[in-house]
Order: C-alpha cells, then sequence, then structure tokens
C-alpha cells in the first residue's frame, strides 16, 4: 500500500521527521516500509510561463506556435505545442532545453516540421502527476512567469510502499489514518480528531434499506444526497490519489477512493434514480447474473452476497458495483454505501470470480462496523466543502443496529515479563497502550485493557496481542539476547533422515556423482516416456501447468530426464537424487498417500556402460553404511517400466527387497534419447532400515601368511557367478578364505555360448602356512569335480 | 679358478641396477648357486687338499660377499642421486582426473544448520510433503477463512489433500509427538503455486524450528537466532534488527533481519538499498498452537523460526537466480564441492 507523506500530515505532525525517520519508526514498529519515493521529484526547477503569444504552425494542422515569457527578464521562447487547448495569454508550465522529465526523456532544443522549438509546455501525464494527457496544465492567471512551479501548487510528496503482506491482520492500517494514529504513538506525536460529524435531516428521502444475512453484512449504512455533480475534482485531491496510485475520475467517484484510502473504509457510490426505493442486501440465488461496472457479465451461486433494489442486482457486496447503477457526469443524486461485509465472503466471492479490488482486499480483512458509519460523515463533509449545494435529502438508514460490544482483555504483569524477556514499568505498559487508544485498568496481577473497536474486529483478542503491542512499542531490538538454559535430554534421533545423508554424503564421496534436486512433479510427457502414465498418482488440482500435474512415484525418471542436457556438456555424468515418492493407493490415518524416501543414482555415458562401476560402488557404499545386501535376482514385476528387465537386480536381505540396480530398459533410453546402457539403481531407505544393519565382528588376524591361487572356470554362458564362487568355496573347505572374480571374460577365441570366470582364490589356514602340496590338492580337487557346475577348469 | 673369479668380479661390477644386481647374487650365493657348488665339490677332493680348498673358496666367498654389497651400496646411491635430480618433475603436472561428486548447495547449507542445531540438543525432523489442510493450516491458527490462506497460494491436491506451503505443520506434529519440554528442527521441501522466475520458485526449502519449555521468552529467541546466523553466514559481524511481522501461528511475530555483508550497512542492491537483509521470520508460539499441539500455555511457552534454505544458500556464494536450484546442471551443481 502507497502512503503520502502530505496525507499523513493532515492528521499528525511529521514536520520534524525525514522521510527516513517516518520509514524506521513504522518499519521497526508497526509494518515494513519497503520503499519511500518521491512523488513530483524533478519537477522543482520547473518554471511558469506566460503565453504571449499563440499561432497556428504554417506546416501542420495540429500544432501550434507559440512565444513564451519565462521571467527573469530574458527573451520569450518560441515553443511548438501540440495540445488542443493552449492559447495566448495562459499561465504554463515550460521546461527548458537541458531539463528533463520525471520519465528520463532530454529536452533539446529542436525544429518541429521546420519550427524552432526551445523546450515544451506540459501536461500533467508529462510531468507524472496524473494521468492526465489530453491537454496542457493551465494555471491561475495571478502567477507571474518565471516563478517555480512547485511553489505555486503543492504536489511535492514524500510515498512510502508498504509491504500489504505485514498489514494483512490490521485493517486499521489499511488508510493514512491508520498509519497517522501508529506514528503519533511511535513518535510521541499529537493525533487529529478524525473529522467532524454532519448532521443529517431527521426526515426526508431515504431508501428502505435491509439485510437479510447479518452474519454476511453485519453493518449497511445509507444515505442520499442530493444537488451533486461529478466535476473534475480539485487539484490537490487529484495530485494526493495519484500519488498513491489511485486515478481520478470524477469528484464523488474520487472522494469515495479518498475515504477509502483515508480510513480503510470502501464506499459505493450509486446513482439514485438508477435505484427503486429499497435496498436489499441478501445472498444471490442459483443462476443469477449481473453485469459488474466493468461491463463483464457475472454468473452468480447462492454463496455471493448482493446489493439489490427492486430485486434486481445493484452490486456485488463489498466487490464491485453494478453497471446499471454507477455515477455518471449526469447524476444529480446519489445513493451513498458505507458498509461491513463478512471477510469470507467477500473473499470467496471474489477468488471464485477471479475479481480481487480495492474494495475487496480491504473487506476480506475484517472491518471495523464502527466505520461505515464514519466513512460517511467523512464523504459528506468533504462532498460539502468541494460541492457547495450538496446536501443529505434524508436521515441515514443504518438498520443493523450495530453496536461495539467493548473486549476486556486482562494482560498479566509476569506472563508480559515472562514472554518478552523482560522487565517493562506499569508505567510504560499504560501509556504504550493508551496511545494506541486502549483503555486500561489496574487489575490485581496486571491490568484490564479495554480494546477499542478498530483493534478488535481482528487482530486483538488474546492477552498475546495485548503484549505484541507492548512489545512493538517497546521495540523489540531493545530486547537484549539470553541464551537458552538447555533441555538436558538426549535428542531423538530420526533414522530415516540421518540413513538419507549419510548415504548422500557416500554418493558423492564414494561414488563420485553429483546430487541433483528435482521438482515432485513428474510431467505427463516424461511419464509418457517411461511407460509410467497410466499408474496412479496423486494429483495437483491447481498445477502450475495442466500436463505437469502428476506427483512423482519414484524419483528415478526425475534423474533420467536431467541426463541428456548434461551429456551435451560432459562426456559421463553421474547424478544422484534423495527424494520423495508418493503413493497414492496406500494412506495413513490423516489420509496422506504413503511416502516413501529413495535414493536414486543415474550413470550415463556417451556410447558406454557404467553398470559394473555402478554396482560395484553401490554395494561398497552399503556395507560401509553397514548393510550386507544381496544381489542374487533379477528385479520381479513392479511398477517400474523403465527398468531392463533381463539387466536389473533386485538388491535383497533376506525376503525383502530393499532396491535394485541395473540398466535402463533400450526401449526407454531411445524414448529419451539417451545412449546405450545407462546404469541406474534405487534404494528404498524404510526398507533398508527395516532389515536392518549388521554388526561388525572382529575377525582374529592370521599370522600365518596366505597363498592366492588363481582359477579360471570355463562355463556355460547361462552359469552364475555366484554357483562358481560358492563351489570354489566349498570344495577347499576350511582353508578357502576368500573367494573373488577378477574377470569375467568373453573372448572371440572361445567356444559360442562359453564364458571364462577367472576367480582369486585365497587359501590360508589360521595354525600354519600352507605348502605347495595344499595348493596343488585344492587344484585337482577343483579339476575332478568341477562338472559339479558345468564347468572345466582352464590351464 | 682365477679366471671364474675374474668372470664373477665382472659380473657384480657389470650388473647395471638392483635387480641384475640380485641375479648375479643368486647365481653366486643361491641354493643351487656357484658357491654352493664349490663348497659341495670339496668333499670330492682328495683329503690332503681340502684344507687348503675349503680355505680358499671361503676366502673367495667372503670377497665376493664384500664385493657385492659394495656393489649394492654403489647403486642405491646412484639411484637416490637420480631420484634426488628430479630432472623431469612439473609441478604443475596434474595427476590422472578424476569424477568428482558434489552435494546440492542446499544440502551442504541444510547438513551445517542440522550439525549446528543437533549439538545445541535439537532434534530433526521432517514431516509430510503432502499435508493435511489441518496440520497446514487450522492447527497453526490459519482457519479456513484467514486472509493468510489467500496469499499462501497452495497446491491442492484432487483428492482434497495439498502440498505443504510450510515446514511449520512439522511444529505440530512434533508437539503431539514427544510432547514438552521439546526442541526440533524441521528442514524440508515446501510448496506454493507460483510463477517461476529468477527469484520466485514453487519448490522451494524451509528449515523449521520450534523450541518449547517453561520460561522460554523473546530474549532467548534473539540469542538462539544470532547464534544461528553467526555460524551458517560465517560471520562474526552479525547485527540483528527484530521487527513486527505477522505470521498466524506466532504472537508476538517478528522478521529477523541481519546486517547486510555486501554493503556493510551504507545499501546496495542485494538489500534494496535499507542496509538490513530479511532473513529469518519467526516469533513466539501462538497460544492455539501449543494447545493444537496438545501443551498447556500457560505452563509452557515456545519460539519458532523459519528460514529460507535457498535464500541463505544465495546469499552465501552470491547466485543470482534461484532457478539454478532446481535446474539439474551439472555446470552448476559441481561448482560446490563441500560435502558436509
Amino acid at each position: 500500500m502507497l502512503i503520502s507523506s502530505n496525507w499523513l500530515n493532515r492528521y499528525v505532525d511529521l514536520g520534524g521527521q525525514s522521510p527516513e525517520d517516518v520509514r524506521d519508526a513504522l518499519t521497526m514498529s508497526t509494518a515494513e516500509v519497503e520503499k519511500i519515493t518521491t512523488f513530483g521529484a524533478g519537477l522543482e526547477d520547473l518554471v511558469i510561463g506566460h503565453v504571449l503569444t499563440r499561432e497556428k504552425h504554417p506546416d501542420a494542422d495540429k500544432l501550434s506556435v507559440c512565444t513564451v515569457d519565462i521571467g527573469a527578464g530574458g527573451e520569450p521562447l518560441q515553443i511548438v505545442c501540440g495540445a488542443s487547448n493552449v492559447a495566448a495569454d495562459q499561465r504554463v508550465v515550460v521546461i527548458q532545453p537541458g531539463q528533463a522529465l520525471p520519465d528520463g526523456t532530454k529536452i533539446k532544443q529542436g525544429k518541429i516540421r521546420g519550427q524552432v522549438s526551445m523546450g515544451m509546455i506540459c501536461s500533467e501525464s508529462e510531468l507524472g502527476l496524473s494521468e492526465e494527457h489530453d491537454g496542457i496544465i493551465v494555471l491561475d492567471k495571478d502567477y507571474s512567469a518565471g516563478v517555480e512551479f512547485s511553489r505555486v501548487v503543492s504536489f511535492l510528496d514524500h510515498v512510502l510502499e508498504i509491504d500489504n503482506k505485514s498489514i494483512n491482520h490490521r485493517p486499521d492500517l489499511w488508510g493514512h489514518y491508520g498509519i497517522a494514529r501508529e506514528l503519533a504513538a511511535i513518535l510521541n506525536l499529537e493525533l487529529q480528531e478524525y473529522g467532524r460529524p454532519v448532521e443529517f435531516p431527521a426526515s426526508g428521502e431515504a431508501l428502505d434499506v435491509s439485510i437479510e444475512d447479518l452474519a454476511a453484512c453485519p453493518r449497511y449504512t445509507g444515505l442520499c444526497i442530493g444537488g451533486v455533480k461529478a466535476t473534475r475534482s480539485p487539484d490537490w485531491l487529484r495530485y494526493l490519489l495519484h500519488a498513491v496510485g489511485q486515478r481520478s475520475i470524477n469528484l464523488l467517484v474520487d472522494l469515495t477512493n479518498f475515504v477509502m484510502l483515508d480510513l480503510g473504509q470502501p464506499m459505493h457510490a450509486f446513482d439514485r434514480r438508477r435505484l427503486r426505493s429499497d435496498v436489499v442486501v441478501r445472498r444471490a440465488k442459483a443462476g443469477e447474473t449481473m453485469t459488474t461496472l466493468d461491463e463483464m457479465s457475472r454468473d452468480l451461486t447462492e454463496e455471493d452476497l448482493l446489493i439489490t433494489s427492486g430485486g434486481e442486482p445493484v452490486a456485488l457486496a463489498g466487490i464491485m458495483g453494478g453497471q446499471g447503477s454507477m455515477v455518471d457526469d449526469e447524476t444529480t443524486e446519489l445513493f451513498l454505501e458505507s458498509a461491513t461485509f463478512h471477510a469470507a465472503t467477500v473473499r470467496r466471492t471474489s477468488v471464485r470470480l477471479g475479481l480481487r479490488t480495492d474494495s475487496s482486499a480491504r473487506f476480506e480483512k475484517t472491518l471495523d462496523p464502527a466505520n461505515a458509519e464514519l466513512g460517511i460523515h467523512r464523504f459528506v463533509g468533504m462532498l460539502q466543502d468541494l460541492c457547495p449545494g450538496a446536501a443529505p435529502s434524508g436521515p441515514l438508514a443504518d438498520p443493523a443496529q450495530w453496536r461495539y460490544e467493548p473486549v476486556i482483555i486482562r494482560l498479566r504483569k509476569a506472563r508480559l515479563d515472562l514472554k518478552l524477556g523482560i522487565q517493562v514499568p506499569d508505567q510504560q505498559v499504560r501509556s504504550i497502550l493508551e496511545s494506541l487508544e486502549f483503555e486500561v485498568r489496574d487489575a490485581d496481577d496486571g491490568f484490564d485493557v479495554t480494546v477499542p473497536s478498530m483493534r478488535a474486529s481482528k487482530d486483538i483478542g488474546i492477552e498475546d496481542d495485548l503484549i505484541e503491542e507492548i512489545g512493538r512499542m517497546f521495540r523489540y531490538d531493545n530486547i537484549p539476547e539470553v541464551p537458552l538454559s538447555s533441555i538436558v535430554a538426549v535428542p531423538h534421533r530420526d533414522e530415516e533422515l540421518n540413513l538419507a545423508r549419510d548415504l548422500s554424503r557416500a554418493a558423492a564421496l564414494e561414488l563420485s556423482a553429483n546430487e541433483v534436486y528435482n521438482y515432485s512433479f513428474q510431467p505427463d510427457a516424461l511419464l509418457e516416456a517411461v511407460g509410467a502414465r497410466e499408474l496412479e498418482y496423486t494429483i495437483v488440482g491447481n498445477p502450475v501447468a495442466p500436463e505437469i500435474c502428476r506427483m512423482r512415484r519414484h524419483v528415478l525418471p526425475s534423474l533420467l530426464s536431467c541426463l541428456g542436457a548434461n551429456l551435451r556438456n560432459y562426456q559421463s555424468v553421474r547424478l544422484f537424487e534423495v527424494g520423495k515418492g508418493y503413493h497414492p493407493e496406500s494412506r495413513d490415518q490423516d489420509g496422506l498417500a504413503h511416502e516413501v524416501s529413495e535414493l536414486a543414482i543415474a550413470f550415463a555415458q556417451r556410447g558406454g556402460s557404467d553398470y559394473s562401476v555402478l554396482r560395484t560402488g553401490l554395494v561398497s557404499l552399503l556395507k560401509r553404511q553397514g548393510f550386507a545386501v544381496e544381489l542374487d535376482e533379477l528385479m520381479g514385476h513392479t511398477d517400474l517400466p523403465w527398468i531392463h528387465p533381463g539387466m536389473t537386480v533386485a538388491l535383497t536381505s533376506g525376503a525383502e527387497v530393499v532396491g535394485y540396480v541395473g540398466t535402463l530398459h533400450p526401449q526407454i533410453a531411445r524414448n529419451l534419447d539417451l545412449p546405450r546402457g545407462v546404469a541406474i539403481a534405487n534404494l528404498d531407505l524404510r526398507q533398508l532400515l527395516r532389515v536392518g544393519r549388521k554388526e561388525h565382528k572382529f575377525v582374529e588376524v592370521s599370522r600365518f601368511p596366505t597363498q592366492p591361487v588363481d582359477v579360471a572356470l570355463m562355463v556355460p554362458t547361462g552359469v552364475q557367478v555366484k554357483t562358481c564362487a560358492n563351489f570354489l568355496r566349498e570344495v577347499g573347505r576350511k582353508l578357502v578364505m576368500n573367494v573373488q572374480l577378477f574377470e569375467a571374460y568373453r573372448g572371440a577365441e572361445l567356444p559360442e555360448g562359453v564364458k571364462s570366470l577367472n576367480f582369486t582364490v585365497t587359501l590360508g589356514a589360521t595354525d600354519r602356512t600352507l605348502d605347495s602340496k595344499d595348493e596343488e590338492k585344492y587344484l585337482s580337487k577343483v579339476r575332478e569335480r568341477c562338472g559339479e557346475v558345468q564347468a572345466e577348469l582352464r590351464g | 679358478m682365477e679366471k671364474r673369479r675374474q668372470e664373477w668380479l665382472q659380473a657384480i661390477e657389470s650388473a647395471a641396477d638392483e635387480a641384475a644386481l640380485k641375479q648375479v647374487d643368486s647365481m653366486l650365493f643361491g641354493k643351487k648357486g656357484a658357491i654352493q657348488d664349490l663348497v659341495k665339490s670339496v668333499s670330492s677332493l682328495p683329503a690332503e687338499e681340502r684344507p687348503a680348498a675349503g680355505k680358499a673358496y671361503n676366502q673367495l666367498k667372503v670377497e665376493l660377499a664384500k664385493v657385492l654389497d659394495d656393489r649394492r651400496e654403489v647403486l642405491a646411491q646412484e639411484q637416490m642421486q637420480r631420484d634426488l635430480a628430479a630432472p623431469d618433475f612439473d609441478p604443475t603436472e596434474p595427476g590422472p582426473a578424476r569424477m568428482r561428486g558434489t552435494l546440492h548447495p542446499i544440502s551442504v547449507v541444510q547438513n551445517e544448520l542440522v550439525d549446528l542445531f543437533t549439538s545445541l540438543g535439537f532434534t530433526w525432523q521432517d514431516g509430510p510433503e503432502i499435508e493435511s489442510e489441518f496440520y497446514n493450516f487450522e492447527a497453526l491458527n490459519i482457519p479456513d477463512d484467514h486472509p493468510a490462506r489467500a496469499t499462501q497460494d497452495t497446491f491442492w491436491n484432487t483428492d482434497g489433500t495439498l502440498l505443504r506451503t510450510h515446514t511449520s505443520p512439522v511444529q505440530v506434529r512434533a508437539m503431539r509427538r514427544f510432547g514438552a519440554p521439546l526442541k526440533v528442527i524441521a528442514p524440508g521441501r515446501c510448496f506454493r503455486q507460483e510463477a517461476v522466475d529468477a527469484s520466485h520458485e514453487h519448490t522451494f526449502y524451509q528449515m523449521e524450528g520450534l523450541v518449547v519449555d517453561k520460561g522460554v521468552s523473546t530474549a532467548n529467541l534473539i540469542h538462539t537466532m544470532k547464534t544461528c546466523l553467526r555460524v551458517i553466514l560465517r560471520r562474526e559481524d552479525i547485527h540483528v534488527r527484530l521487527r513486527p511481522g505477522f505470521f498466524p501461528f506466532v504472537e508476538p511475530g517478528f522478521e529477523l533481519d541481519v546486517n547486510c555483508a555486501f554493503c556493510e550497512g551504507r545499501g546496495c542492491k542485494v538489500c534494496k538499498q535499507s542496509g538490513w537483509i530479511e532473513i529469518l521470520p519467526c516469533g513466539m508460539v501462538h497460544p492455539k498452537v501449543l494447545e493444537a499441539g496438545g501443551i498447556d500455555p500457560e505452563e509452557y511457552t515456545g519460539f519458532a523460526f523459519g528460514m529460507g534454505l535457498q535464500r541463505v544458500v544465495m546469499l552465501r556464494y552470491g547466485i543470482n537466480d534461484i532457478r539454478y536450484f532446481m535446474g539439474g546442471d551439472l555446470r552448476f551443481l559441481e561448482q560446490f564441492d563441500e560435502v558436509s
């Protein structure tokens, strides 16, 4: 929200404060001021010119050639002007060569259609004072040439931009008066009373106002006003409104906006003649429609609140008026509405229709019904000043009979001191609250505090709210820092979070992989490409884009989607991500989709395959974390269509599957335009924790040397390494300390369908040094029995 | 005999390196070496010749052993001189290239925060990313018609659940699970429905913090936050500014600003000319939130804070575009090779 210093000065004398002082005062005690701008900045040097002559431009119909006296005894300037309202003997605003407009345009001496022009005669919009660009500014003839424009018209203003988020809970701060009240309290200044009450006639014309739903409309005040004219507003009002971003329309509309920006109370001015004799506040009927001021036809529901007259909707309550009843140049009689509408009702309709207005934004904050009446008085008071002849034509309609029931809250001194961590003197508590218009009475353990109505509608409801008032006026940065007295307890350790962290670190260090973060949404195109589009997903109803609405079941496809782009920059790419997969088919007691924490890994290399590197790395990484998994079986049927069905190994522990490591399905690789043999792996962290870690046990170190023996077994390709390794272990009984495959050879010199598995078998004994006979004996046994595993001993 | 001696001495002297010398050594002194043969041959000599032959052979053995040792020493010295000379050592020549893994910069900072707070006795928790309306809003004193709901641009799922808009739901979950007293942090992923640009992301990371105990005050909050910022921004010159901020689940609520390190308070682009950087929304836990967590607000008070992790990371490394974080581009990711 934009706040004008000139406007604030109507209520509190900020003469002694710089704009920065005001900003800091508000920021530290009330609401964040994001920016200060100067309205009218750069116009300080412009002077008033006296148009001496005006001739039609010889070569252009719409241009005039003027001579303008700019005082200081100099020669008059010749200026070419395009405005239709320029005339001789006017006082105008002149910008001279070398000066610049607020938008940065530098004015230069030049020729326009052959005529020399020594500057420009300005319109308001060129000077940024309003949006008016139809004609130049024409000033009163009393002003003499050469006088600074800013000296005769007071438009210069400092405008504070307040962060709306920081006042969402403070309906009283959505107008200048509320901000002025805060500043008076913070800076210890005097606050002017708000306007003067206006006398309304006891009888005369009044509409029959009724409210069908008091919960939706706690107060509705309305007044008929005659003798009005929708003239142009005076300059000071137009500039003031423009300074805070409000377009000037005509006096009647401008005054409703003035009150809204002044008090925070939105109002609506109807043309009296376009209403019937009644005004009813009621819910819309299903199927009812109305056309709002913006000429849009709106389909209504029973949730929407309407202002109707003669049965027909004339306004969408608190949001926007109707097209048929608005004021225009012809208007002579007004029906002025100043009401209080229920916040959520206004919000729901405004959200549903996508129609947010300055008015709805304020009603959403829960306004103080006292302001409804206050606003009417303010409007009428100002109208009578600016539009002589205008007068209320009857009594104020106010059928709700709303009256403020004072809210009284006990503020305990002990709790105040405890929550703030300081001792605030009683006198200070009292003066702070009173400066904010609270009433304070002593109570045995503190104070009884009466909340003023403008604070009671929304933000002050409990004792802690009062503590905030004291704290912010005391200024929080006057509170000293005090260390927590420690809670002596071992904190609960969440194993899954710690495992996720440990695995990430291991993946970075041990697998040399780079961690990526991907969105939890997977685009339909990706799911299509990985063959998983038809699975069950949690669907976001209002996604960032319609085709990105599915919440991922698994992290891996997200990883696949970042390989391609990176392979353009790198020969080899190793990525991992720890993230959640969401499984809506199983839900917890709160109805939330089951979330699975996964570590997904993908290795890709231009032209090559990385499966075995990933496999070895993963097994070692798991072993280091204490998990002993087996890799014996192919990954079974699952919801993982992207795995290569014949080349993906399940990571198991007993009957439990904790993950897989393997190769990307070749079709999926083609779909995603990835190289062959992308290695992929996934771990389910909760499953891992479920099967648990293996305890490390110390094994006696043999004092005797061990003896490595190389054994090469030729086997048909279907025979597994594990079968052969087990065989080699079993044959040697206790003498076999370790069996390690160092190569699985499939060479051209081997017969078709045969591979050579080359092992290093480590022989040893705990009680003696082996000799050559042990090795010979072992090898002859292997030779003798290797038929059991369809093998032949090579060499 | 003398001819063979000369041959052997020659062999020793001409051995060009340790390996060649070793061969000569085993040819002479091995189990089946020449010396052994000589010793054996003594027994086949006539008895009267044996003592002299034995003596001569022994002398020869001692002599050869010494020459061998001398030669070994010479070779070792030569080798050492060569090693020391380092004729083609290039200090700029790197070892073989190696792939280097990295953690995501948000993980790096998150881990540091976790270490800091767990060392202060905080429990590290997380909650579901798909949340219920109750935990995300109601339990946090954000009732149905509260304007904060409108400003939070929530992603709603078709099944009535939502994507959590902050990590604050963990506050109530943790209170219900552990009761008071309690110190907990909960870093994690959050979501808000907004268009992505250089400074906005619909997916972002927050770290929630909550302390509940008897007598916890705003003064404690200030101290804890300053400690945290010192560690995480790696600066000792931390000045903070605590000013009012509004969040429905705290009362009073604060915005905590830290003095801008980029301009030292003079005002710059990063701090929007104010000299201060808004970094930590926080506050004293609202009594209604304590109640929702099953804790008596008359007996206990607490404070809570929430930190935008992306923002901290951006400040620390000077990253100018928030889209990098979820972009999956290795050219960005590989720059952060701290592993915490």
